[in-house]
């Protein structure tokens, strides 16, 4: 990372992690992000976009479907068109998926429980800016907290996933055993995160910015640090 | 004038409350019945003489459904 990078955090009514992300950022990229509100019709120059975990609109409709429509979102369409990186992490995927720039839906978790755990996640895919610093099948500690991360597509759409190198996370055991007793939601095939077809938006239900910590797992770090050398 | 959208879910799409309600009506004695779709419906006042059904058309398909997992059907009452 060279000279000084301007970094976005999206703030939603009903956003709750953008402090957490915040402070994770400036942490493990050293970088201030600027916290930019939803009403903004022109986000001038910026090098990274994150939009946080959080119940925005309060999850009205269907999770993050409300968010489409604000003036930032549609700065942020236009911005993925010109290949600047976007991480949605929570109700930010939820966001992504909601105005197309992701596949898929994430629909109610399995047996309809809010989900509060920590998980791991296995490095499916690392062909990409992302994540082209981490090792393929690590395994990352992150927690999940959500009732809407059930992820889901039709056969077609996963095979086009699978087939351009799109799925990055997966829900695994610590020792990185795919399966179902280590699904915590009911998504398919396991999926905790995925890119787009252009290889610049990332969307993940899993909280990194809660994994930085002395007193929590600190695979966040590995995350952050990953990213920042793209910008 | 007013429109009726329903939206449900896609065959297919798992829905546990719709399974939990049909779990309850199971144990409430009517066993007949096999499965229960749920949904919901919005009603679209509109005040206009023009007819605005394409309009309601696209505001389904924009933002009250995602097409990924739900159907809608709209009614003009």
């Amino acid at each position: 990372m060279a000279g000084k990078k301007d970094i976005s955090i999206i703030i939603f009514p009903g956003s709750n992690c953008d402090r957490d992300l915040m402070v994770a950022i400036n942490k493990c990229m050293g970088v201030m992000p600027k916290l930019v509100w939803h009403k903004t019709y022109h986000i001038k120059k910026t090098d990274m976009i994150f939009l946080p975990g959080g119940f925005s609109f309060g999850d009205y409709l269907r999770a993050g479907t409300i968010a489409t429509k604000s003036p930032a979102t549609k700065e942020i369409i236009r911005l993925s068109k010109k290949g600047v990186p976007i991480i949605g992490i929570c109700n930010g995927f939820q966001i992504l998926t909601e105005c197309k720039l992701l596949d898929g839906a994430l629909i109610k978790n399995f047996g309809q429980l809010f989900k509060c755990k920590e998980t791991f996640l296995k490095v499916v895919n690392n062909k990409n800016k992302f994540l082209k610093n981490l090792n393929l099948n690590s395994i990352l500690n992150f927690p999940i907290a959500h009732s809407q991360g059930n992820f889901h597509i039709d056969e077609s759409g996963l095979k086009k996933l699978e087939d351009n190198n799109q799925i990055v996370f997966k829900y695994s055991s610590k020792l990185g055993k795919v399966d179902e007793f280590n699904n915590p939601n009911g998504s398919v095939k396991n999926i905790a995160g995925i890119i787009n077809k252009e290889k610049n938006v990332l969307g993940l239900m899993p909280h990194p910015e809660r994994a930085v910590e002395k007193n929590t797992s600190k695979d966040g770090i590995d995350f952050f640090k990953s990213i920042r050398e793209i910008i | 004038m007013i429109f009726r959208v329903y939206v449900n879910f896609k065959k297919g799409i798992l829905d546990p409350e719709a399974e939990a309600i049909k779990q309850t009506i199971t144990s409430m004695g009517y066993k007949p019945i096999t499965n229960i779709v749920k949904g919901k419906f919005f009603d679209i006042e509109v005040d206009t003489n023009q007819d605005y059904f394409s309009q309601i058309e696209k505001i389904s398909k924009d933002l009250l459904s995602n097409p990924v997992i739900e159907n809608f059907k709209i009614i003009k009452k």
